[in-house]
């Protein structure tokens, strides 16, 4: 019987590094870390509706609908800018494309009365749009960030052409805006809608081999192609999704505005990045997550409507989601670093 | 030796840490742990990884605050639970780390003056004429076969790790302050590099340098250093003497126990079955033409000068660089190899050379890391998270990997932990061919033997591996034929077990001499 190896000597279950550092996520810190947001979005909702100025209309049905359906389509636009983020690769056009989607809609529903075909049309640009971006990323290899900013630019020009900057308002049949209204169960239609496309992408990037194969290319785009991930297939399909969700997005904008508005989309792309960064700070803080893109849009739904229902101005609207962000996502980078490690959002 | 055997007996010391201890939330990393090095003293720290090795380094950079401790510099006593970095700097102390934190595409002298600052001219203009003529002084001063204006990246990287060091030691007057740690900064060289940064080395050392070498790589120390000190659990077990500073006692002392436990040898030579890889003619990149063939169940080492297209012969094989004229046979059936994927579904397995760069998923878990290649989907494509985790727990305990959970971010983990990692993660694929480049570099003997094992694991149901290392004792224990390449040829083949590591240095040297 030789002498055991220094492996066995040790238990499996001991501090693993030669420097073992304080850096687990359990414990008290780590919940902390981890729903922070939520706790503030509670209080938050807890503070208006104590609140003398908009206790009366805060807590209402009538505003939560009318927050949550507003909140229903950011959080869509949120979510066409997750899926390539996952990925590591940047996509800004999803506000723009969103626009794009949904004055095309409007032309067709207003040429041909067809809901149906409007659709169609909005999904079809938008996958549309996903190619060319994927196929500049893959194919040009032009940096993503830069290949998306330039079709953001571009797409803005198209949809300014197509409309001659004016917007789409005759011939949307009612079937569609009573769509974007109507509640089912009391709760908005559209927010069934973002509910759906929500639990859809967090099922796929939670539970299935796609969604793992997206974080190993986020996390090292050279080993995922070492164990035989197709890289630039799923890529090029994450700006697919992507700009399928931002056509879906369109239609949603139409059915709620009950016009093709060609200078709406791209102001959501802004506070979609916005609801992206501040949500990977919260539930699994450091990865990109759709928990997380939930719970910050509720968060800004909350500290909105609030905000306007107390009596403030547009612009103090601004002003508190950008304190958000840099103080959402600076504290959780603070958390980390009082814990021993870094906040790497990746 | 006379000279420093006289600094032995007036018991001159550069550096000398005592009382060092450090705890970690559930582990003593140091215990009461002390160190001396002497002034022109090669230094060496050994331990395997968990031992508190990087630990003790941390403490002396000012990185970790310990519990208690002094440091002695020269004639200055320092409290080490109050010591920071710029206490560590200011007393003379310089660290060059294992990835030498040089700047690959900036020049020689960029490099020299950006961690002190430029001169400078008028308006806080840089002048280069001071900058140039500052590094050519340097340059001259630590023998670097370099120029002031050649990148960094241009260079050898036993030449990069000597500007790294020189940068540390510029703003010494005379080479004797203080002391010199280079920590696992040998890692990454080729035994020729190597050998020109200990020439490099004895040089510092004989102009009265305290250097502190630690590395994992034993041979490197019996030939270079003067005393050695054995770190285990957070201890100090031995400081060998020159005379006593041999391998098999260092690894004695790093395992606790006797040679054979940590280094299993191979062995009789083994009864090889059918060759599963059969590569013929193979041409690309820096490989012009090698053919070679791994039998059912055999061993095959790759050995060559940095350079000579070991890593190559690799990634082509794997799919993962272009393949310009050649052949690849599985099992006899023809390969038509335009990506890893390719490669992947015929039975090939690849652990790649840099860890970190191309096979860990830093940010994923464990389990993410681990089960990468083999995702278990159910036929709804959803992953059956449950039967995931219980796999996984089993091939942690089969590889021995150290772990918290399987939930731990692989970042948090050991060198030698994180390759048994990537070992595992192909090895669940039964591979019938497995490609490993450079598998132990920068991991301990621990670690090391844990990885041979499951290297012969596989290679008993039958899987042919082919082992790319510059480390010949590896291979000459490890192997039942080593292939020779240089300037991207097969040189020699060695078939006759067990041949012997020096006489694969042989062939290594002299296969690149005949050219």
């Amino acid at each position: 019987m030789s002498a055991p190896t220094a492996n066995e000597v040790r238990p499996v279950t001991t501090t693993p590094d030669d420097a073992p550092e304080p850096t687990r996520r359990g414990g008290v810190g780590g919940l902390v870390e981890a729903y922070a947001l939520v706790a503030l979005t509670v209080g938050l909702v807890l503070l208006f509706s104590l609140l003398p100025s908009t206790s009366e209309t805060f807590p209402t049905a009538a505003n939560l609908q009318i927050s949550l359906a507003d909140k229903a389509i950011l959080a869509v636009v949120a979510l066409a800018v997750l899926v390539p983020i996952v990925a590591e690769v940047w996509d800004f056009t999803p506000g723009a494309t969103m626009g794009l989607a949904s004055v095309f809609a409007a032309k067709v529903v207003s040429e041909t009365d067809s809901i149906l075909l409007a659709v169609a049309v909005a999904c079809a640009v938008g996958i549309a749009i996903g190619v060319i971006n994927g196929l500049l990323v893959t194919r040009a290899k032009i940096n993503s960030v830069i290949a998306t900013l330039g079709m953001t630019i571009l797409i803005s020009g198209v949809v300014q052409w197509v409309t001659s900057g004016n917007s789409i308002v005759d011939g949307i049949p009612t079937g569609l805006t009573d769509f974007g209204s109507r509640n089912l169960l009391g709760i908005p239609v559209v927010v069934f809608v973002a509910l759906v496309l929500v639990l859809a992408v967090y099922y796929v990037l939670r539970h299935t081999a796609y969604g793992r194969y997206l974080y190993a290319l986020g996390s090292n785009r050279s080993a995922g192609r070492l164990v035989g991930i197709p890289v630039e297939r799923l890529t090029m399909s994450t700006y697919m999704v992507s700009g399928l969700l931002a056509g879906i997005a369109g239609v949603l904008l139409l059915a709620r505005t009950g016009a093709g508005n060609p200078a709406v989309g791209p102001g959501y792309t802004l506070p979609a990045f916005a609801v992206v960064f501040l949500g990977a700070a919260a539930i699994t803080p450091g990865r990109w997550n759709v928990g997380g893109l939930v719970t910050a849009v509720l968060f800004l739904a909350a500290l909105n409507s609030g905000l306007n229902l107390a009596g403030a101005s547009g612009f103090v609207n601004d002003l508190a989601n950008g304190t958000a962000l840099i103080v959402g996502v600076g504290l959780a980078n603070l958390f980390a670093h009082r814990r021993g490690r870094t906040l790497e959002i990746k | 030796m006379s000279a420093s055997a006289e600094r032995e007996a007036t018991r001159e010391v550069a550096v000398r840490a005592r009382g060092v201890t450090k705890s970690f939330p559930g582990t003593l990393a140091l215990d009461d742990v002390g160190l001396e090095v002497a002034p022109g003293e090669i230094h060496a720290l050994v331990g395997s990884n968990g031992s508190g090795k990087s630990t003790l380094i941390k403490v002396l950079a000012g990185v970790y605050a310990a519990d208690a401790g002094e440091l002695q510099v020269g004639d200055s006593t320092y409290d080490l639970p109050a010591f920071t970095p710029a206490l560590a700097t200011s007393c003379g102390l310089h660290f060059v780390h294992q990835q030498p934190s040089v700047f690959p595409d900036l020049t020689v002298a960029d490099n020299l003056a950006v961690g002190r600052g430029y001169d400078t001219s008028w308006l806080s203009r840089i002048s280069a004429r001071k900058v140039r003529a500052r590094a050519e002084r340097i340059l001259e001063r630590f023998h670097i076969d370099a120029r002031w204006d050649d990148s960094l990246r241009n260079l050898r990287p036993g030449t990069q790790t000597m500007v790294a060091i020189a940068r540390a030691l510029q703003d010494q007057e005379e080479a004797s302050g203080g002391l010199l740690v280079l920590d696992e900064a040998t890692a990454a060289l080729t035994p020729a590099e190597f050998e020109t940064l200990a020439a490099a080395l004895r040089r510092y050392s004989a102009a009265g340098q305290a250097i502190l070498l630690v590395s994992h790589r034993l041979e490197e120390i019996v030939g270079l250093a003067d005393r050695a000190t054995v770190l285990r659990d957070g201890r100090r077990v031995a400081t060998l003497t020159r005379e006593k500073l041999n391998y098999d006692a260092l690894v004695e002392h790093i395992v606790g126990g006797a040679l054979d436990a940590a280094v299993p040898r191979q062995a009789a030579p083994r009864r090889l079955g059918v060759p599963v890889l059969e590569a013929s003619g193979l041409r690309g990149g820096s490989v012009r033409n090698v053919s070679v063939s791994v039998g059912q169940g055999e061993i095959v080492g790759v050995m060559g000068l940095a350079g000579a297209g070991c890593s190559t012969l690799m990634r082509l094989l794997f799919g993962a660089q272009r393949l310009e004229a050649g052949t690849v046979k599985v099992d006899g059936q023809e390969l038509h190899l335009r990506s890893p994927a390719d490669a992947i579904r015929a039975g090939i397995a690849f652990v790649p050379e840099d860890r970190a760069a191309f096979a860990l998923f830093p940010e994923l878990s464990v389990l993410e890391n681990l089960a990468m290649a083999t995702p278990d989907c159910g036929r709804t494509g959803r992953l059956r998270h449950r039967r995931e985790l219980s796999k996984v727990r089993t091939d942690l305990t089969r590889y021995q990997v150290r772990a918290q959970s399987p939930s731990t971010p692989i970042s948090q983990l050991s060198g030698g932990n994180q390759q048994k990692v990537v070992m595992a993660r192909w090895l669940r694929r039964s591979p019938r061919v497995l490609l490993l480049d450079e598998p132990t570099q920068g991991v301990d003997v621990g670690a090391r033997a844990a990885l041979w094992g499951a290297l012969r694991m596989a290679t008993e149901t039958g899987t042919g591996a082919l082992v790319a290392s510059s480390d010949a004792e590896e291979l000459a224990q490890l192997c039942d034929r080593v292939v020779v390449i240089s300037d991207g040829e097969v040189v020699r083949e060695l078939a006759d077990t067990p041949c012997s590591a020096e006489q694969l240095e042989h062939a290594v040297y002299n296969g690149a001499v005949a050219r």
